[in-house]
């Protein structure tokens, strides 16, 4: 088993608890143990990079020095911006030693442990869709997916800026549609899975932000996909609890509401092809029901 | 060497449409560009591109290759001609296409010009009509927006532009920043107040796409968030946007984990949340609303809050919290670094499940 | 008539924008045609730096800038210019500063100024190695903050002349197709040299020699057109330039044996000699067989990372992508390549060319401040301070004149002459002219001259132009024909060529950039200390000569 620091961020710990029952249910299975943190606190998402970006360089060093008291060389994130984040952030201290030092000096005077990097930041998507990871994925898997045909939605901060964390070709990338085929489903290729969801901006600018968001959903229903899996939570609130401002928007201009889109967290679909409970899965929370797609599942 | 490209020829004129092949022989140390040139010198000279410097400095040549924008002088193709790749060339995205790869730069350049682009100097006067003193550490807060060549790559991809074609853009946003850090610049509230506005600095959604694209390492992304980060310093903090960021702000100094529900009404205000009853009652009964009450507090909070306290008395405010960071950065983007993310897998595949070119 | 202004400028580069605020900024009503958005402009690809005499590195006087620089041209330029030129250079270096130019600073906070090639004292103002695109950046703020108004992608074809002045420009408006007349009281030219001439040059697909060719064509004198700059160190096959900045900054040029040869040819200023220098032994060191695949090596490894990543990052990024190695490890491969004309349009100190209301500024003219070699750093200065002045002096002129008039006949006579060459449905493609033309110019004009080879190739430029009229342009359409505008250039540059040869093979004397090793070895001030004058007559180049002015120098042994 891989030890691992497990970092659930904001949302996994209240509106997207099912985000984290299902992680915690899977890990075992694909060789991970997780290991709680200390004390954390949200990354900041890229709201506090705007508004105090210093303020967001300290509390994700806090983040990876508490990772790193836990003994583990991995840091593991279930959310795209708490990836980019910590991992931004571990560069940011890596290469320059006087902000380094003052940063560490500062977490000293607050009683938190130093950082020195030894933490490396991955998402579960990484840990899953390669290596020994992966193999224990395939072997765990036994359920399937029958089939059943999944959009892949990347989003954005799981891929761009690549140099912070190039996992993968950013604009070929190809982790969820490994990992949708050896869990038994079939991918619907659509050229919007890399694009942005909208939801930083799903309030500020919400027309703006929902003109970003129909484009994985239609495009997916055009693909005749039965649902969307994604690896973020953020994009999992837009696509699944705002489509139903899309459809108001929609009936706003005279259109046709949309077929209803299911939406997966990327643990809680390979969850289900390796059988586990609903009261890990936790479908219910969803916003848009999951029945359809599970009836298909046979679940 | 042999070369395959499949370019996007379009006229405004006539509407016309159509993707044609060329196959050429090419040098080795062929660009894109170069191939473009032979393209039009000996096998149709109709194809309509802009270029010049050829050197990755005038910015003309912008344009698509399989569906993300490049700058055609400074995309080799020899990897690509072996690998067998025939790469799909069309306009940069974003700007009306005027003949092939040709954009209308019409709308670009105005939204340049809106940014008021110029130095307004403030009240400092050079001695003796000499220079600014200046230090090379100061004026290096704005060393990246400075290399901006106005090509277009970042205007092309900006997801938050396709949604809303008047947001102003990473460019012009970038073209901003150079104002705002500049310390010869007078007008920085004044700008930041006017960058501040509908479809300014808070409606750009993150998508990093600008960063990725840009051929000169600009990063117009996180130029935003520097215009972000010295709006919210100034006090120029009325829009949405960002009185979203601040609550995360104090959401980190109090409880630690963000303080979901009340980031409703704090960025909207009462009586906007009030009309989203509807829609929070939705989500409420699926317990995606979780109470504010008892609050969802860290472990040992009390660090979060010290540290915002030290954070404050070290001045580091503004875009200086972001600049701070760009030494260190960088030397990802010089590829001297031993650690760093692993090397980025090219793979060549372009075709969606139905066959179709991207 | 499409529209008229006070004052017209060819050219949006740093020259033409320099004089269309220095225009505007004296009252006229000005406007500037350019066959490329103005950021576009070659201007932007300078690198190295931009000479003044600020003395902020070390003592420095505008007399020592004036010294180097005469001893740069070997002589050839005109003194009383260049006087001008270094005295007011650190003003407008200044004024740069204060429209907020992002110069490099040093540890005092003030303009950082690096050595450069031939210069007495360190005196280039620098940004990086970016500084050509820190100047297009800021004049094209002041550019937009006065709202001038600019014709972009109109292609000057025709000087409009008239009652004896020049009244303005017929353009073919590249986006919407047709030919547009605009008339200007006055018309600045400035758009810049014609290195596309080579094969292998450091210049831009547009520095094809327009204006230089529209003057020509008009009668105008053009003066010194043999002296083409053949910079050091561009890159193989493309010719793209890495900056001198790189020797300023303590590079050094190595031959195959790994000697640093310039210690040989220039005990003093060794790898900081004057360009014309460094081209030469570089060639030399080729040409005996002690190069590397047929260049030399820039070295900058000892320089550092954190040196190079500091000072000279374009480089380095240059390098990467056009040659394939990192200069942090390992020499970039260099050899010559055309870089700069120091030839033009004959004009005065203001600008003024023979004709009146027809001004011209920057690499497009020849005051002379260059004479037969340029030193580097002053081509920018150049721009700036001359491009100033020829705004300045076209607007009071135009501001105390009021007509302005273009015939009728001079319109249709450009519309025929496009009918025709758009007609053509056969015949041969320009691209073929093109190569053969940069190919021979840089084998039989390039670094090293002697009398055999030029004869050559005046017989091969006859022979290509007497091609050029069978050309034919494949895109008949109106929108973004740049097939049509590409064979326009061919044309210009073919005339040039002319020019350029009869003045070189005339000349049997090696002065500045002008060498010729093997028959006319040394400096011959006694019958060539004169300027070589080139005028079109019936169809063809004819050579005169005339006076260089001279008022505190007088010409002694040149070494470095």
């Amino acid at each position: 088993m891989k030890q691992v620091a497990y970092y659930k961020g904001c949302l996994a710990s209240l509106s997207a608890k099912e985000l984290d029952t299902s992680t915690q249910a899977l890990a075992p299975k694909v060789g991970l143990e997780l290991i709680d943190l200390e004390s954390v606190t949200c990354c900041g998402a890229g709201d506090i990079h705007e508004a105090e970006p210093d303020y967001y360089l300290h509390l994700n060093a806090r983040i990876l020095a508490y990772a790193e008291a836990t003994g583990s060389d991995t840091l593991m994130t279930i959310c795209n911006v708490c990836t980019l984040n910590l991992r931004q952030a571990d560069f940011m201290l890596k290469g320059d030693d006087a902000l380094r030092e003052r940063v560490n000096a500062n977490l000293a005077a607050v009683g938190v442990p130093p950082y020195s990097g030894a933490v490396e930041v991955k998402h579960f998507l990484w840990l899953v869709a390669d290596g020994e990871g992966f193999e224990l994925l395939k072997a765990s898997a036994h359920k399937g997916l029958k089939g059943i045909k999944i959009a892949p939605f990347y989003g954005c901060q799981i891929l761009r800026p690549s140099k912070l964390l190039g996992f993968e070709d950013p604009d070929k990338p190809w982790s969820l549609e490994r990992i949708i085929e050896a869990c038994g489903g079939e991918v619907v290729d659509y050229p919007a899975k890399i694009k942005c969801c909208g939801f930083p901006i799903i309030q500020a600018r919400e027309d703006t932000a929902l003109g970003e968001l129909i484009q994985p959903i239609e495009q997916a229903i055009e693909g005749g996909a039965d649902a969307i899996v994604t690896p973020c939570p953020l994009c999992h609130l837009s696509l699944d609890a705002w489509q139903s401002k899309l459809n108001a928007q929609r009936k706003r201009e005279g259109l046709e509401r949309l077929k209803p889109m299911p939406i997966f967290h990327l643990a809680q679909l390979i969850g289900v092809a390796a059988g586990l409970e609903d009261s890990e899965l936790k479908f219910k929370r969803h916003i848009v029901s999951m029945k359809p797609v599970l009836a298909k599942l046979e679940v | 060497m042999q070369v395959g490209l499949k370019i996007w020829r379009y006229s405004a004129a006539t509407g016309d449409r159509a993707l044609r092949e060329y196959e050429i022989d090419a040098p080795e140390e062929a660009t894109l560009l170069d191939c473009l040139d032979i393209v039009k010198d000996r096998h149709d000279g109709t194809l309509a591109y802009r270029k010049s410097c050829r050197m990755m400095i005038c910015g003309s040549c912008g344009m698509r290759m399989d569906g993300a924008a490049v700058l055609a002088c400074k995309t080799r193709m020899y990897d690509i001609a072996h690998a067998g790749h025939v790469p799909v060339v069309s306009a940069m995205g974003n700007l009306p296409i005027v003949k092939d790869l040709v954009v209308d730069m019409d709308p670009f350049w105005e939204k340049f010009k809106s940014m008021k682009p110029w130095l307004q100097p403030g009240y400092d006067e050079p001695a003796e009509g000499k220079e600014y003193v200046v230090s090379q550490e100061r004026m290096n807060v704005i060393h990246k927006e400075a290399l901006c060549i106005n090509c277009g790559c970042c205007v092309s991809e900006c997801n938050a532009m396709e949604s809303s074609p008047e947001f102003r853009g990473p460019q012009a946003l970038a073209k901003g920043m150079r104002f705002v850090g500049d310390p010869r610049d007078g007008a920085t509230v004044e700008r930041l107040a006017d960058y501040s506005d509908e479809h300014g600095i808070w409606e750009c959604t993150r998508c990093y796409f600008c960063n990725e694209r840009c051929p000169k390492g600009v990063d117009p992304r996180d130029a935003i968030a520097k215009l972000g980060a010295e709006a919210v310093k100034e006090g120029i903090d009325r829009d949405m946007g960002a009185k979203h960021a601040k609550w995360f702000v104090r959401s980190a100094e109090t409880t630690g984990w963000l303080r979901e529900t009340e980031l409703v009404p704090k960025t909207q205000g009462v009586i906007s949340s009030i009309k989203e009853m509807k829609f929070a009652m939705r989500l409420a009964v699926k317990g995606k609303v979780p109470l504010p009450f008892p609050p969802h507090v860290a472990e040992r909070v009390d660090e979060a809050r010290g540290l915002h306290k030290l954070v404050r008395e070290q001045g580091k405010s503004g875009y200086d919290g972001i600049v701070q960071g760009e030494h260190s950065l960088a030397r990802l983007d010089h590829g001297l670094e031993g650690e760093g993310p692993p090397a980025v897998e090219l793979g060549l595949e372009t075709k969606l499940a139905d066959g179709s070119d991207r | 008539m499409d529209a008229k202004h006070d004052v017209l400028v060819v050219g949006a580069g740093c020259a033409g924008m320099r004089a269309a605020i220095a225009a505007h900024d004296a009252g006229a009503d000005v406007a500037m045609i350019s066959k490329l958005h103005p950021t576009r402009s070659h201007s932007g690809a300078a690198e190295g730096g931009i000479n003044a005499a600020l003395g902020n590195t070390g003592e420095d006087n505008p007399e020592i800038h004036a010294f180097d620089t005469v001893k740069g041209s070997d002589y050839l330029g005109d003194q009383d210019s260049i006087e001008i030129f270094t005295r007011e250079a650190p003003g407008d270096i200044y004024q740069l500063e204060h429209w907020g130019a992002i110069f490099t600073r040093n540890e005092e906070g003030k303009l950082a100024q690096r050595p450069f090639g031939a210069a007495g004292s360190p005196r280039t103002v620098f940004a990086a190695d970016i500084t050509g695109h820190v100047l297009i950046q800021v004049l094209y703020e002041q550019v937009v903050k006065r709202d001038i108004k600019v014709y972009e992608e109109y292609f000057a074809w025709r000087l409009v002349e008239n009652d004896g002045r020049c009244q303005g420009v017929i353009s073919w408006d590249l986006m919407d197709g047709g030919l547009k007349v605009v008339g200007g009281k006055t018309v600045i030219l400035a758009t810049g040299g014609a290195g596309r001439l080579y094969r292998a040059t450091t210049n831009a697909y547009a520095c094809t020699g327009d204006g230089m060719a529209l003057a020509l064509r008009l009668g105008l004198p053009l003066k010194d057109m043999e002296f083409m700059q053949f910079h050091p160190t561009t890159m193989y096959p493309s010719g793209i330039l890495i900056t001198e900045g790189c020797r300023g900054e303590g590079g050094v040029l190595r031959n195959a044996t790994g000697e640093r040869f310039m210690v040989r040819y220039a005990p003093t200023a060794k790898d900081l000699a004057s360009r014309d220098v460094v081209s030469r032994s570089e060639q030399t060191e080729i040409d005996e067989g002690r190069g590397v695949n047929g260049s030399v090596l820039l070295d900058l490894t000892h320089l550092g990372a954190e040196k190079i990543l500091d000072r000279l990052p374009g480089s380095r990024e240059l390098a990467m992508v056009y040659a394939g190695v990192d200069p942090i490890f390992e020499p970039i491969p260099v050899r010559p390549g055309a870089h700069y004309h120091m030839g033009g349009v004959e004009t005065d100190s203001d600008g003024l060319t023979e004709l009146t209301g027809l001004y011209a500024a920057g690499e497009v003219a020849c005051v002379s401040v260059h004479g037969a070699n340029r030193l580097g750093g002053n081509s920018l200065m150049e721009t700036i301070t001359f491009g100033r002045r020829a705004g300045t002096a076209a607007a009071e002129w135009a501001l105390a004149n009021t007509t302005v008039e273009v015939p009728d006949a001079v319109e249709r006579d450009a519309e025929r002459e496009l009918k025709e060459l758009l007609g053509r449905t056969s015949g041969e493609r320009p691209w073929k002219i093109r190569d053969e033309l940069g190919s021979s110019m840089l084998d039989n004009f390039g670094v090293f001259r002697e009398e055999g080879k030029m004869a050559r190739q005046i017989e091969i430029i006859a022979g290509l132009r007497e091609r050029y009229p069978g050309v034919y342009v494949e895109d008949k359409g109106t929108v973004f024909n740049s097939d049509l505008t590409q064979a326009i250039e061919l044309g210009y540059m073919l005339d040039l060529a002319a020019t350029m040869l009869q003045a070189g093979i005339a000349r049997k004397e090696s002065r500045g950039a002008h060498s010729r090793p093997h028959d006319f070895p040394t400096r011959d001030d006694e019958n060539f200390l004169k300027h070589s004058i080139s005028r079109w007559v019936n169809g063809g180049p004819e050579l005169s000569y005339k006076e260089v002015r001279m008022t505190r120098w007088e010409p002694e042994e040149r070494k470095y």
